[in-house]
């Protein structure tokens, strides 16, 4: 069968041979017709009449406080950009623009350098001009070839606040980010994407699609008008987002701690929204908007102090007393100590060789639980700690989320640390460290280190037993916490002590009270040593008036005694929220 | 066997090679001005061409050294397999809104429907060869018709419809070749044409006359002839009431079917821009990497559908008509192997692969030069694209086997 005889004739195939040639001849001729006669034509609209895409960049959107306040906006600037291709005389170009529009020919040249990337794709010049620039440089227009203009909305922050470290900030995309991210669609150089805090954890929903015009441009690259309107695709702008915080609440406290480093938490434990974050020093978060001058980003960032770290999430410390709630309920629920038992502090404690001191130097005499908390007498929690394993504590610790991250929607916290006996023998050896390093930890001392985005979870669980939902800046219906299975008598004994820690005369935290009828407030101060000086002062504490319930983290690095530092502080967030002032509370 | 080989090797008609190869370099130039000039890293267009050249050059040795007896015993099974795997892209992922590409897991995508073109060439081949067909009987064209029919109607709702108008057309020149009536293979298209034309008044009066002229040159007789004429009127009567009958949104996907290309936003931009590259490259060019249209990114696929745009504009007209010069030197050459066969079987593959070469060539080089709308056919050996490129090293393989005189 494949044998059977090939038997074309010659006239099948001439056919098929001039079909061939004849579509190569049509072809040849019509590139002809293009090419070499109508030429003139086709050169003409390839130097005069371009059509130049342009993407018109979508505004992101903005973020709100719970009253609908805003706190971050935009405000269109505008940025020139020069073509390679079509700059006919670069020096003449810059002279005009530095005459029309006041900016120094030198900066024109620096950014033409850093920025160019090929004769072809527009290289940008100047950032942030101002219509009145424009327009004076809108009048040289004859002068000018190969520069054009872009309308850009930029980030415009509240006056009020910083809150720099919860917004974070958006970065115009270069090469680096560009490999880094890893949703890269829809992105070209020059692109604004959110770098840090809610602007980077938000990103899909504040970013908005461009849209593109397309615009005709004469042989100079000058703009000679839009193309119909049909053909262009309007950017979709990004959506707003509600955030939970008070922005009048975070003025107060930003207020509170400037010229201090600490840090301070409101929230609210029955819905884990966040009032309040503020993280001393901070800077104003236009610093990487490109307004600010490089003399001050070279300060900020030679500021021992370090106001670009993030203290409530990513610093860590010692908690000092304010751990002796975890402490005391796990005393109590081992039954290793009842409410009555009592101990007699001498100011001091002596253990082995060692001898451990109580803050108050003279003592407190004879103590049981109660004032123990109250007074946050230490030798109390020396003496009945060392009947409780390390691993026992350290699983109640977890409990109230030690050790743990709160899953927070900013993009990074750091864990803290609540040792285990594993994690003691790996630090020190198995023979490294005894009983002494127990007594350590039983005031929140030592090995323990944490967040105080941690401690506002700690507070928020004792507030509501257990019953609160993950800390979140953004609106929305938060997981529940897991549970935890502990006696309703201890959680009853917690938070009788800690309202007497405001209310009982000698109590630690007695002046956060600002006596305002029907509020009542439940507190514990902390005090913790640390090697760099001066102890931090901690308070954590909540309110409730009327069913609405704050609760606060106010940590002061360096500050002292936290009932001295801390707890004023304290009493001006209550006094601002709880009192008559307040209009928007009287709304919610 | 050694010297078998050696004699393949040595007898294949090697003068085909001269021009993939110019064609292969000015192709590979083309897309160094894009990548280069674009300031595009590695991986780029022209990187992955480069890869993509090794397994097409060991695919085309492969297809060099098969026996055609092999070949031409297994080839219906191959068919079998090419149709269910132009189908198997309907069970993965859409991709740029089509089913065309399957995906392996590798790095990029395989379109069966590139091999698919000559799968059914041979296969064509073989049915035409071993029947001793009546060539005159109009009836001896239908069961070729469906043997190419079935994967094309596939590859049309991928959908693809490039690829399915490159399946269709070798069977018209094949069945030529064996002695078919052209008036018959008018016939087969002509209900097509009479639905196409059926919504202008003009060009339906303009094709009804036409009809009628070759109905009675090519003296059927009577009934033949009134049934047929009439039956088509009747088609083109009847059609647009049947497609103004359906719901817009069935229109519109059976539009999108036809025209995948169909963009709303930039109807007839890309032409315009293909056009306007082209016209302003002039006699000489713009020179190598000097093209305003190409690199200010005016021009849409580029470096594959519409890179013809990209060399006329860089190269200008001179470059072009040697383009041309090449490929239909290519193609006679093919041709004129096919006269010179002695086996019907292998003269048919020929003619069949050259038909292929040549539409791809037309197609693309005509919707470049905006002659006819946009469809999304590459240009053999020159475009940028894996699968097209390794099928179109795998056809050379074949004409270069089926080239050679003796029978092995």
């Amino acid at each position: 069968m494949l044998k059977s005889p090939n038997s074309v004739s010659k006239s099948t195939y001439w056919v098929l041979i001039s079909i061939v040639v004849l579509m190569h001849v049509v072809l040849a001729y019509r590139f002809f017709k293009l090419q070499i006669i109508d030429f003139n034509l086709y050169s003409q609209r390839a130097e005069s009449n371009r059509i130049r895409a342009m993407s018109i960049p979508a505004p992101r959107g903005l973020i709100l406080d719970r009253y609908g306040e805003i706190i971050v906006d935009n405000y269109p600037t505008y940025i020139l950009y020069g073509i390679g291709a079509e700059i006919i005389d670069k020096q003449h170009n810059y002279d005009v623009i530095s005459q029309s529009t006041g900016i120094d020919i030198g900066i024109l040249e620096k950014n033409y350098k850093n920025y160019y990337r090929n004769r072809f794709i527009p290289t940008r010049l100047a950032k942030d001009l101002t219509i009145n620039q424009l327009s004076r440089l809108e009048e040289e227009k004859n002068e000018l070839s190969g520069i054009i203009y872009k309308q850009y909305p930029e980030r415009i922050y509240n006056q009020k606040i910083n809150a720099s470290h919860i917004l974070g900030y958006v970065k115009e995309i270069d090469k680096l980010p560009m490999e880094k991210s890893t949703n890269k669609d829809g992105y070209e150089y020059g692109d604004l994407i959110g770098w840090s805090g809610i602007e980077k954890k938000y990103e899909s929903i504040l970013r908005g699609e461009k849209g593109v015009a397309y615009y005709q441009v004469d042989a100079f690259g000058r703009e000679a008008g839009q193309i119909g309107g049909e053909e262009n695709i309007l950017p979709n702008p990004g959506n707003d987002i509600t955030t939970t915080l008070d922005v009048s609440l975070q003025q107060l406290l930003e207020n509170e701690l400037s010229g201090r480093c600490g840090v301070a938490i409101v929230s609210r434990p029955k819905t884990g929204g966040i009032l309040a974050y503020v993280s001393a020093p901070d800077y104003t978060p236009d610093l990487f908007t490109g307004i600010i001058s490089n003399a001050v980003w070279q300060s900020v960032i030679a500021d021992t102090n370090r106001p670009l770290l993030d203290r409530v999430a990513n610093g860590t410390y010692p908690p000092g007393s304010i751990f002796k709630m975890v402490v005391a309920i796990a005393l109590l629920e081992k039954k290793i100590i009842t409410p009555q038992i009592e101990i007699f502090c001498t100011g001091s404690y002596d253990f082995y060789d060692r001898t451990f001191g109580c803050w108050s130097e003279n003592g407190h005499g004879k103590v049981n639980l109660e004032k123990a908390i109250v007074q946050s007498c230490d030798v109390y929690f020396y003496q009945a700690i060392q009947k409780i394993k390390l691993d026992e504590l350290a699983v109640v610790a977890k409990q109230f989320g030690f050790g743990l991250e709160t899953n927070i929607d900013i993009p990074s916290e750091m864990k803290g640390r609540m040792p285990t006996r594993q994690f003691m023998n790996k630090l020190h050896g198995r023979w490294g460290w005894a009983q002494g390093a127990l007594l350590n930890m039983a005031i929140g001392q030592g090995e323990i280190l944490v967040t105080p985005l941690q401690m506002a979870r700690y507070i928020n669980i004792l507030a509501t037993k257990g019953k609160t939902r993950t800390l979140h800046i953004v609106e929305k219906n938060s997981n529940v916490i897991p549970e935890i299975f502990i006696n309703d008598r201890s959680w009853k004994l917690m938070q009788d002590y800690m309202g007497k820690v405001v209310t009982a005369p000698k109590g630690t935290g007695r002046r956060s009270n600002p006596k305002i009828p029907g509020l009542k407030i439940w507190g514990k101060t902390g005090t913790a040593e640390n090697p760099h000086g001066e102890p931090h002062a901690w308070y954590i504490a909540y309110g409730e008036k009327d069913g609405e319930m704050i609760s606060l983290v106010i940590m002061v690095e360096n500050g002292g005694h936290g009932g001295e530092v801390a707890t004023p502080i304290a009493r001006n967030v209550f006094k601002h929220y709880f009192g008559s002032n307040n209009s928007k509370l009287a709304k919610n | 066997m050694l010297l078998d080989f050696r004699k393949k090797i040595i007898e294949s008609p090697y003068s085909v090679l001269l021009s993939v190869g110019g064609l292969l370099l000015l192709g590979l130039s083309t897309l160094f001005s894009i990548t280069a000039t674009q300031g595009q890293p590695p991986p780029n267009a022209l990187s992955k061409q480069l890869i993509f050249l090794v397994p097409a050059l060991i695919l085309m040795f492969i297809m060099l050294m098969a026996s055609r007896r092999v070949i031409h015993k297994y080839i219906f099974m191959v068919y079998g397999i090419i149709v269910i795997a132009v189908t198997l892209p309907f069970f993965g992922e859409k991709i740029a809104g089509t089913y065309r590409w399957i995906n392996l897991g590798l790095p990029f995508g395989l379109q069966p429907s590139e091999i698919a073109k000559w799968v059914i060439v041979i296969a064509l081949a073989r049915y035409l060869s071993d029947h001793n067909l009546k060539m005159k009987n109009f009836g001896s064209n239908i069961i070729p018709f469906i043997i190419a029919l079935i994967p094309t109607v596939i590859v049309l709702s991928q959908p693809d419809l490039g690829t399915a108008f490159v399946m269709m057309i070798p069977v018209f020149t094949m069945l030529f070749w064996v002695g078919a009536r052209p008036i018959h293979l008018f016939l087969i298209m002509a209900p097509l044409f009479s639905i196409l034309t059926a919504f202008n008044v003009i060009v339906f009066s303009i094709w009804a006359a036409i009809m009628a002229g070759v109905i009675f040159l090519a003296r059927l007789r009577l009934w033949h002839a009134v049934g047929l004429y009439f039956g088509n009127i009747f088609l083109g009567l009847i059609f647009p009431l049947l497609w103004n009958s359906l719901r817009p949104y069935q229109q519109n996907r059976i539009l999108t079917l036809v025209n995948p290309e169909l963009d709303p936003l930039g109807a007839g931009y890309q032409i315009i821009q293909s056009k306007t590259a082209l016209g302003s490259g002039g006699f000489l060019g713009k020179g190598w990497g000097q093209g305003t249209q190409t690199h200010l990114k005016f021009l849409p696929v580029q470096e594959s559908d519409f890179i013809v745009s990209v060399i006329g504009e860089e190269f200008g007209f001179l470059t072009l008509i040697i383009m041309l010069v090449l490929f239909s030197w290519l193609i006679i050459k093919i041709i004129r192997l096919a006269l010179n066969s002695t086996d019907r079987f292998s003269s048919l593959v020929l003619v069949g692969i050259s038909t292929i070469f040549l539409s791809h060539v037309f197609v693309n080089c005509a919707m470049t030069a905006g002659m006819i709308p946009v469809k999304g056919l590459p240009l053999p050996f020159v475009s940028y694209g894996g699968s097209f490129l390794l099928s179109c090293f795998m056809m050379i393989g074949l004409v270069l086997n089926f080239g050679r005189e003796k029978l092995d």
